[in-house]
């Protein structure tokens, strides 16, 4: 197997996001940032591949210098090396220029068979990225992935569709995006992490290393724009406590549960 | 110049139309009755003349059909290749896609084919007097909307989950029928499929009645789907639950599972997470049984009943059972 590339990002966990109703604006500073999950699980794939197939395991992300540590973190998991994209001119990027600077740095790292990524980001939940990325690259694509087996010049992949499952084959390379706890991620080597923070040397390539014009990244490459924010308001529910032992609540709830359906 | 038309791909296994084809179908009657704008059904394979009917029924003024063998079966190369050549010839305002595995699958080429912005699992929809569509997105595990526009590029894409809109059915309604025949000789199917292993189950935005099962029923949902058939029920389950294979996927509820609508949703042993919560949104009563008084769950309830399920639901089938 050649290079094996996984995409990652870092996400804010959303439980810690504050929306101001007044201002409409999001609060991610008191937001722990972690590795997406769905991605953990792309990379535990890709390592499991190595493993048996070999080749290199390189992590590639877009995002701010923030996103360095969470890399490492991906090195200590076992990882053979990790590219961050990040400059100024990439903030704001909806998924079209995303893909666009994900592929065009693919492109460059080269030599690959496999490219990975996570179903879905958590903040973003889109999914529809790996899509984009394997577009740019015009290479085939399967997503929403539970199981990814190399069988030398092939790809076999089980993956999800409505109501099951499919089999599918393809040839290499391919895009392959990962359903969050397909395999469960191993935690990250102590040693290695030690390692990684002092001595691993991350690459960063800015648009100019990618030779990529400022015009088709970041915000001014983009077509979506997000106009507005709300809150979702959950639909006010009535919140009646039913109180008593067990039998008085399962005597309420059988009740409950005996009405008919208004209709 | 773009063409005053809304497209949506239509979505189908067999005779058999996706609900959220017709239920995009159904939303945009509702929009466009004011502004003008033409509804566009396209549908791909060999579909036969009473699927066509059903889609003007549903909504469109005009059906396109895109005839080839090739593609009674979704495939992302092909489907790609002939809705990228008939949206750049054609252009059209919009382009909608259920947000399904193979939609999703789907948009995310073509969109970067097209070289146009792509947004994904709206759950709203609305247009201004331009044309612009401004489209509802749940961000933040659906804490939060987020209202996104595409200004600079057309066909405005996105993918809508299912089970958001309602369908609307008239069997008077009258459209047109276009049928076309892509040349697929000089395409490939990259992915081949091999097995494909699909379970009948019940779809679970339809279900009148609901019961939810999360972590906290302890990995075993024999008593739930008892308590279901007691109350003619259908059972869900939180995500963790599909993750361990307890349940089907199929059943699950959340940002990505199903939306529910029932008119009577109970609920156990669940933590409330915005992912979840998403899915009960539109449900009518709801009623959740958690052992932690704190549980999130309970702010989006009508009825709260604090304690174990492993007593609480027992006593319950045992008071069911009484009675009948
Ligand atoms: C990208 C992404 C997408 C996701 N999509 C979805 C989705 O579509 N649907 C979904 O559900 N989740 C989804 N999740 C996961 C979601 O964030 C939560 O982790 C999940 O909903 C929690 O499930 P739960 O409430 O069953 O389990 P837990 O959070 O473990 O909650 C269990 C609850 O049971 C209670 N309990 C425990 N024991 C008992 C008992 N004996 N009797 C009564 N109560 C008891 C506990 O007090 C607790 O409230 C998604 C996550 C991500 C990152
Ligand atoms: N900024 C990014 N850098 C690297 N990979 C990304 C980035 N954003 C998204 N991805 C990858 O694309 C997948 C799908 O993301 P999304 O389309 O945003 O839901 C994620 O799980 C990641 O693997």
């Amino acid at each position: 197997m050649r290079n094996i590339i996984v995409c990652l990002k870092v996400v804010p966990k959303s439980e810690n996001i504050i929306f101001d109703p007044v201002t409409k604006r999001l609060d991610r500073s008191k937001a722990e940032n972690q590795i997406n999950e769905a991605d953990k699980t792309a990379i535990e794939i890709a390592l499991r591949i190595r493993e048996k197939q070999g080749g290199r395991v390189i992590l590639l992300s877009m995002g701010p210098p923030l996103f360095e540590n969470f890399l490492k973190l991906g090195v200590a998991m076992g990882a053979d090396d990790a590219i961050l994209l990040s400059d100024r001119n990439f903030g704001g990027a909806d998924t079209y220029p995303t893909a666009l600077v994900l592929s065009t740095a693919i492109a460059q790292i080269g030599n690959y068979d496999l490219v990975l990524a996570g179903e879905e980001s958590s903040d973003a939940a889109l999914g529809q990225l790996p899509g984009q990325i394997a577009e740019f690259l015009d290479i085939p694509q399967v997503l929403f992935a539970t199981s990814v087996e190399a069988e030398g010049e092939k790809l076999r992949v089980k993956r999800r569709i409505k109501g099951g499952h499919e089999t599918v084959e393809t040839s290499l390379p391919v895009m392959v995006s990962v359903e969050m706890g397909a395999v469960q991620p191993r935690f990250p080597d102590f040693k290695k992490m030690k390692w990684a923070l002092s001595q691993f040397h991350l690459t960063v390539w800015s648009s100019r290393d990618l030779g990529l014009r400022e015009e088709v990244t970041g915000i001014k490459g983009s077509f979506t724009f997000v106009r507005g924010l709300s809150e979702i308001t959950p639909s006010r529910r009535k919140r009646v406590f039913i109180e008593g032992d067990v039998a008085a609540k399962s005597a309420k709830l059988a009740e409950l549960l005996r009405e008919r359906p208004r209709t | 110049m773009t063409r005053k038309e809304i497209w949506v791909v239509v979505e189908r296994i067999d005779d058999e139309i996706e609900d959220v084809s017709l239920e995009i179908l159904g939303k945009l009657t509702v929009l466009a009755k004011s502004s003008g704008y033409k509804i566009v059904g396209i549908v791909l394979g060999t579909a036969k003349e009473t699927v066509l009917r059903e889609v003007i029924r549903y909504g469109a003024d005009r059906v396109i059909l895109l005839k080839h063998e090739r593609l009674n079966e979704y495939s992302n190369d092909l489907y790609s290749k002939v809705l990228f050549d008939l949206a750049s010839s054609e252009f059209p305002t919009a382009l909608l896609i259920g947000a399904t595995y193979y939609g999703r699958d789907l948009a995310g080429r073509l969109a970067a084919r097209l070289r146009t912005g792509l947004t994904a699992n709206a759950i709203n929809l609305e247009m201004d007097e331009e044309g612009l569509l401004i489209f509802g997105v749940p961000a933040y595990g659906g804490k939060i909307m987020a209202e996104i526009v595409c200004e600079r590029a057309r066909p405005q894409m996105s993918t809508v989950r299912p089970g958001t809109f309602t369908k609307v059915y008239d069997r008077d309604r009258k459209g047109e029928t276009v049928e076309l025949i892509p040349d697929l000789s000089s395409v490939q199917d990259r992915v081949r499929v091999i097995e494909r292993k699909v379970t009948k189950s019940k779809d679970l935005t339809k279900s009148e009645r609901t019961i939810v099962g999360g972590n906290g029923i302890g990995g075993d949902i024999s008593l739930i789907r008892k308590l279901a058939e007691l109350t003619n029920s259908d059972v869900g389950v939180t995500r963790p639950l599909a993750d361990k294979g307890i349940a089907p996927r199929e059943l699950q509820v959340g940002t990505t599972g199903y939306s529910l609508k029932s008119k009577l949703t109970l609920i156990l042993g669940v933590s409330g997470s915005e992912h979840f919560t998403s899915g009960i949104r539109d449900c009518g009563t709801v009623i959740s049984i958690d052992i932690d008084k704190e549980s999130e769950i309970f702010n989006h309830s009508d009825y709260c009943v604090v304690g174990d399920v492993s007593e609480i639901v027992p006593a319950v089938i045992k008071k069911l059972e009484e009675k009948r």
